[in-house]
C-alpha cells in the first residue's frame, strides 16, 4: 500500500496543479450559469484569449516574472471586457432559454476561434514559464517542473479569495442569493442587471487568467478553446452548477482522475473524464454539492 | 405578429409548437398542399440539376431526419440532447456492417440501423431521462462522448478511427442492382426520409404527443394527473432513438463511410443547433435548419480557404437575433386568424 | 482541366495543408501553370479534421468533375472515399494519409500515394534503435489511434526483430492529451532506457517539452517519428526538440544539388523553409506531371502514372511500387541548432531506395 502512495505521489500533486487550472476555467462558467442562468460555450473562447495574450507578452519581451505579471493583467483586463459584452450579448435572450444562449454563445466561440487563429495562425505556440521558475526541482524523489508548483500556489490562493469574496462580502452574499432565487433579489430592488454584468466580466477575467496561466504547460493552439470548454462542463456539473466550492471540488476530481486515474488505468484513459462525469450525474443528479436545482 | 407562447414564465419552451388538435382542419389544407408541392419538387430534383446537387440533397435530407427526430426530444418532449449524435452513429455503424456482412438491401439496412438506434437509447434512456434541463444535456454529452471512444476503440468491429471502409452500394430491392446513380440513391433517401418526417409528425399529434408536450410543460402536473411521465419520456427517447438510427442508415447509404466522428459532439451540436435554427417544436423547421447547417459547412465552408467556421458563427449569431423563434417563427399571415393560447 | 487539391484549411491539421498547397503550387508554378503540357486549373477544397467534413468535401470535388484529385491529410479519409474514387474512374493521388492500407496488397487502380506509409517510417528506425540501446530496454508511446497504433506496432516489428527489449507500451488518448506527466511517470518507473516515440501537432509540441521538463531527456534518449520534429511543431519547441533523433524521408538540410535548388525556390516563393508535407505535395505534382501526358480521362491518368520511371524528388530520386506506394529513402535526423534555429540535420540513410 505504502508503495503505491509513494511511487503515485507525484502524480496527485500533479493531479493538484491541473484540478486549479480547471477551477480558473469552472470557476466563471459555473458563477455566469447560476446568477444568469447561461451556459456560455464561449468560456473556451476566453481561455484562448488569454493564452494568446501569453504568446504575445512572451515574443514582445523576455520571458521575466515581470512581463508574465504583465501579461496576467492584460488578460484580466481584456478578459473583464470581453465578459461585459458577452453579458451585453446574451441578455436580449434571457427569457428565451439555455439553447438560445448556446446558439450565440457558440457562434462566438467560433467567430472568435477564427479571428485568432488569422492573427496567431494554426501553428502550435509555445509560451516559457517566468524566467524564475523555468526549471526544475525534486519533488517527493522525481524530476518536478518549478513552474507546477506556482501554478498550485496561484490556483490554491484564487480559490481561497473566491472563497472568501462570496462568503464574506456583500456582493458574494447577493451572488448567492442570485443563484438561488434571482427573482427574489429582483424583487428587493437590486439592480441585477449590474450584478450580471460583474459577474460575467469576473468569471471571463478567471478565465483569461487562467489562459496565460496555464499556456507555459498547455500551449496555444486552435481547438484548445474547445478541449477546455468540454473539460470545464464537466468539472461544473460534476461539483455542481452555481457553487464556488463545487466547481473547486469538481475541478480537483477531474484533475486526478486526468492524473491518477490515467496513470492507474491507462488502457482506459479516454474513457474516464466522460465516465466519471457518467457516474456523478446518475449518482447525485445535481452534482457532488449541488443544492438540487435539477431543471 | 400573433403569439401561440401563452403566457408562461418558463424559460426553456419559447417555442410552442401548435400542431395540437385546437389547430382546424381549413388550417391544416393549404399546409397539406404545400407539403405536397414541395416533396413533388424535392422529387424532380435529379431530373433537373446534375448529380452533384442530388448528393448534397440526400446529405440534407439524411441528416434533417437526424435533426427532426431530435427536435421530437427537444421540442415537442423538452428533452434537450446533446448526444443525439449517439443513436445516430450507432445507426450508421449497424447499416453498415449490415452491407457488409450481410445484404446490400437496403431496407434491410433500414430496419437493422432503427432498431439499434432504438435498443442503445433504450439501454442509457433507462437512466438518462430521469434528470432534466442542463443536467439532461451534459448527461447526454458524456454518454455520447463514451460511444464516440468505445467507437474508436473496438477496431475489430467499427475500423477504429480509420472508419468502417469498403461498405457496398445498396440494392433497394432482391436481384436488382446496386444503385450506383446519385440520383436514384437520392430518390431512396427522399422516400424513407419523407415516411419518416411523416411518422414523426403523427407520433407528435397522437395522444402520445400530447401527454409527451403536457410533460414538457409540466412535468409535476402531468404526474399528479396519474400519467407516468417517466414511460411517456423513456418512450419519447426510445422512439427518438429509432428514427435517428434510421437517419444514420441513410447516411450511410450517401457516404458510404462511418468513421467515429460520426457520433462525435460535432454531430450532435450541429443536429441541436439545425433544431434551435428551425424553431423548436415546429417538426418541419428542424429540416430547414438542418439544410442551412449542411449547405454552409459542406458546400460554402469547403471553398472558403477555412473560414467555414467563421460564416457557421455569424450563421448562429444572426439567426438569434433576426430569427427569434427560428424559420417556424416566419409564418406566412394568415389574417383574421389568432392561433389558440 | 480541373486538379482537385483535398487539403485541411481548418482545424488542427491546417498547417500541414498549407505547406501541401504550397508544395503543390511551387510545381506548378515552375511548369508554368502546366502539367502534362496541358493547361490546369486548381480547385481546392477543405478538408477539415476528420472525416465528417473531408468525406463530403471529396464527393464534392468528384462532383465538381475534377480529372484527378491530390492531397488528403488524415487516413480516415483516404481509405473512407477510395471506393468513391475508384467507382468514378478518377484517379487520387494520396500526398499525406500514412494508413498501411492505402497502398495495401489490394489497392485499388485509382489510388496511388506520393508520401509516406506508416510502417516505412517506423519500421526504418527499430534496428538503429536496437543497435543503439544494446542490453538496455526501450518504451514505446503513441496517441491512442490507427496512426499512432501503426507506428508502434511498425517499430516493434522491426525493433524486436533486431533484438531489442520493449520495456513497456502506452497510447495516450488521442486529440485530448495535453499533460503527460502521468505517462511519463509510467515511463520512469517502467526502468526503460530509452524511448521511441510517434506525436504531431500540438500533442508532439507538449510530449516534447514535458519530457525535458520532467528530466526525462537527461538519462533516457528520445527517438522519435520525425513529424515530432517537424515543421511547425519544430519551430514550436526551438531548444525543446535538441538532440531528438528521429526518421523521416526528407530534410531541408539533404545535401544535393536537386534539393538545394527546392529549398531556395521554396524559401524565395514562400519566405519559410519546405517540410516534408511541402514535398510529398511538390512529388505529387510531379506525378501527375508525368501522367497527363498520356491523356486526360480517368484511366488515361492511370496510366500513365503506371508508366512512370522514377520521380526527380527533392528527396532523391524514388519510384512507384507495385502498390502505387512511393518508395523513399528514410534518413536518420538528428535535430540540432544553427544560428539559433532547430533543423533536422541529416546523419544518414536508413534504408535503400
Amino acid at each position: 500500500m505504502f508503495g503505491f502512495f509513494s511511487s503515485n505521489l507525484i502524480t496527485v500533486v500533479d493531479g493538484i496543479a491541473f484540478g486549479v487550472l480547471l477551477f480558473t476555467i469552472a470557476l466563471g462558467l459555473s458563477l455566469v450559469f447560476g446568477v444568469m442562468d447561461v451556459l456560455s460555450l464561449a468560456h473556451g473562447s476566453l481561455y484562448l484569449i488569454g493564452s494568446y495574450i501569453a504568446v504575445s507578452v512572451s515574443t514582445a519581451f523576455t520571458p521575466t516574472l515581470g512581463f508574465f505579471v504583465l501579461a496576467l493583467v492584460l488578460a484580466v483586463a481584456l478578459g473583464s471586457l470581453a465578459g461585459a459584452g458577452l453579458s451585453f450579448l446574451t441578455r436580449p435572450l434571457a427569457s428565451r432559454g439555455h439553447l438560445d444562449q448556446a446558439l450565440l454563445t457558440l457562434g462566438v466561440a467560433f467567430v472568435v476561434g477564427d479571428l485568432l487563429a488569422q492573427q496567431y495562425g494554426r501553428e502550435v505556440r509555445t509560451v516559457a514559464p517566468p524566467s524564475p521558475f523555468d526549471g526544475s526541482v525534486s519533488v517527493f524523489g522525481s524530476t518536478y517542473p518549478t513552474y507546477r508548483l506556482v501554478i498550485i500556489a496561484v490556483g490554491l490562493a484564487l480559490a481561497i479569495a473566491a472563497y472568501l469574496v462570496i462568503e464574506r462580502t456583500k456582493m458574494g452574499a447577493l451572488v448567492q442569493a442570485t443563484v438561488a432565487d434571482a427573482q427574489m433579489v429582483r424583487a428587493l430592488g437590486v439592480n441585477t442587471g449590474r450584478l450580471m454584468t460583474g459577474v460575467f466580466a469576473v468569471g471571463a477575467a478567471l478565465a483569461a487568467f487562467g489562459g496565460v496561466l496555464g499556456a507555459p504547460i498547455l500551449n496555444a493552439a486552435p481547438g484548445l478553446d474547445n478541449r477546455v470548454l468540454i473539460l470545464g462542463l464537466v468539472v461544473v456539473v460534476i461539483g455542481g452548477l452555481g457553487s464556488v466550492a463545487g466547481a473547486f471540488v469538481g475541478a480537483l476530481v477531474i484533475g486526478q482522475v486526468q492524473t491518477l486515474g490515467v496513470s492507474l488505468a491507462p488502457s482506459y484513459a479516454a474513457f474516464l473524464t466522460f465516465g466519471a462525469m457518467a457516474l456523478v450525474l446518475l449518482l447525485r443528479p445535481a452534482g457532488i454539492l449541488g443544492k438540487g436545482r435539477l431543471a | 405578429m400573433t403569439s401561440d407562447l401563452g403566457t408562461s414564465s418558463r424559460t426553456d419552451q419559447a417555442a410552442r409548437p401548435d400542431t395540437g388538435p385546437a389547430r382546424g382542419r381549413a388550417g391544416r389544407a393549404p399546409r397539406l398542399v404545400l407539403a405536397a408541392a414541395l416533396l413533388l419538387a424535392l422529387v424532380a430534383v435529379p431530373f433537373v440539376v446534375p448529380s452533384d446537387a442530388a448528393n448534397l440533397l440526400s446529405r440534407i435530407l439524411a441528416f434533417a431526419l437526424l435533426a427532426v427526430s431530435l427536435d421530437l426530444l427537444v421540442g415537442v418532449g423538452g428533452m434537450p440532447s446533446l448526444g443525439h449524435a449517439a443513436p445516430f452513429g450507432v445507426g450508421a455503424y449497424v447499416a453498415g456492417i449490415t452491407a457488409k456482412e450481410l445484404t446490400a438491401l437496403a431496407p434491410v439496412q433500414l430496419v437493422a440501423a432503427a432498431v439499434a438506434g432504438a435498443v442503445f437509447s433504450a439501454l442509457v434512456g433507462w437512466l438518462i431521462v430521469r434528470v432534466r434541463g442542463t443536467y439532461f444535456l451534459m448527461l447526454t454529452l458524456a454518454v455520447a462522448e463514451l460511444a464516440r471512444t468505445a467507437a474508436d476503440q473496438w477496431d475489430q468491429v467499427t475500423g477504429g478511427s480509420n472508419g468502417l471502409v469498403g461498405i457496398p452500394a445498396i440494392q433497394v430491392v432482391p436481384g436488382g442492382g446496386p444503385l450506383l446513380l446519385a440520383g436514384f440513391r437520392y430518390w431512396y433517401v427522399l422516400a424513407v426520409a419523407a415516411l419518416g418526417f411523416g411518422l414523426i409528425v403523427a407520433i407528435s399529434r397522437s395522444a402520445f404527443g400530447r401527454s409527451l408536450r403536457g410533460i414538457r410543460d409540466n412535468e409535476d402536473r402531468m404526474a399528479s394527473l396519474g400519467y407516468s411521465t417517466f414511460r411517456v419520456k423513456f418512450t419519447a427517447f426510445v422512439l427518438a432513438g429509432a428514427f435517428a438510427g434510421a437517419a444514420g442508415s441513410l447516411w450511410t447509404v450517401q457516404s458510404r463511410f462511418v468513421s467515429p466522428a460520426d457520433l462525435g459532439f460535432n454531430v450532435s451540436a450541429m443536429a441541436l443547433l439545425a433544431v434551435v435554427i428551425g424553431g423548436r417544436g415546429r417538426l418541419w423547421g428542424a429540416i430547414l435548419g438542418a439544410a442551412l447547417v449542411i449547405f454552409i459547412r459542406d458546400e460554402v465552408g469547403a471553398q472558403l480557404g477555412g473560414r467555414g467556421p467563421l460564416l457557421l458563427g455569424i450563421t448562429f449569431i444572426a439567426v438569434v437575433y433576426l430569427l427569434p423563434r427560428g424559420f417556424a417563427g416566419l409564418r406566412l399571415h394568415r389574417p383574421g386568424r389568432k392561433d389558440p393560447a | 482541366m480541373d486538379i482537385g487539391l483535398l487539403v485541411p484549411q481548418s482545424g488542427v491539421y491546417a498547417p500541414i495543408g498549407e505547406d501541401m498547397e504550397q508544395g503543390f503550387r511551387l510545381c506548378l508554378d515552375q511548369a508554368e501553370g502546366q502539367l502534362g503540357g496541358r493547361d490546369v486549373n486548381v480547385v481546392v477544397a477543405d478538408e477539415g479534421e476528420s472525416p465528417d467534413t473531408g468525406v463530403p468535401a471529396a464527393q464534392g470535388l468528384l462532383e465538381d468533375g475534377v480529372s484527378a484529385v491530390v492531397g488528403v491529410v488524415s487516413s480516415a479519409v483516404a481509405l473512407g472515399v477510395q471506393d468513391a474514387f475508384t467507382e468514378a474512374q478518377v484517379p487520387l493521388v494520396v500526398a499525406n494519409a500514412g494508413a498501411n492500407a492505402i497502398t495495401g496488397p489490394d489497392v485499388s487502380d485509382f489510388v496511388w500515394r506520393s508520401s509516406h506509409r506508416i510502417e516505412d517510417v517506423s519500421g526504418s528506425i527499430g534496428a538503429y534503435v536496437a543497435e543503439q540501446v544494446g542490453e538496455g530496454s526501450v518504451f514505446v508511446i503513441a496517441p491512442d489511434y490507427a496512426a499512432g497504433r501503426e507506428h508502434a506496432a511498425a517499430f516493434r516489428k522491426t525493433f524486436e526483430g533486431a533484438g531489442g527489449t520493449v520495456a513497456g507500451e502506452v497510447f495516450t488518448p488521442f486529440g485530448q492529451t495535453e499533460n503527460f506527466q502521468p505517462f511519463l511517470s509510467q515511463i520512469e518507473q517502467s526502468g526503460a532506457s530509452a524511448v521511441y516515440a510517434f506525436f504531431g501537432g500540438s500533442e508532439a509540441v507538449s510530449f516534447a517539452r514535458q519530457y525535458n521538463s520532467f528530466g526525462l531527456s537527461q538519462n533516457l534518449p528520445l527517438f522519435a517519428a520525425g513529424f515530432v520534429t517537424e515543421g511547425g511543431e519544430l519551430e514550436a519547441l526551438g531548444q525543446d526538440a535538441e538532440g531528438i533523433q528521429n526518421v523521416l524521408h526528407y530534410s531541408p538540410q539533404l545535401d544535393t544539388p536537386e534539393n538545394q535548388k527546392f529549398v531556395e525556390a521554396y524559401t524565395a516563393a514562400y519566405e519559410e523553409p519546405p517540410t516534408v508535407y511541402s514535398v510529398q505535395a511538390y512529388d505529387a505534382c510531379q506525378s501527375l506531371d508525368q501522367a497527363l501526358e498520356v491523356g486526360t480521362s480517368g484511366p488515361e491518368i492511370v496510366e500513365g502514372l503506371e508508366g512512370i520511371d522514377t520521380i526527380p524528388s527533392p528527396a532523391g530520386e524514388w519510384s512507384y511500387t507495385d502498390t502505387h506506394q512511393a518508395s523513399y529513402t528514410y534518413y536518420l535526423r538528428e535535430v540540432q541548432m544553427q544560428d539559433g534555429q532547430p533543423v533536422n540535420a541529416i546523419i544518414r540513410p536508413l534504408t535503400e531506395q
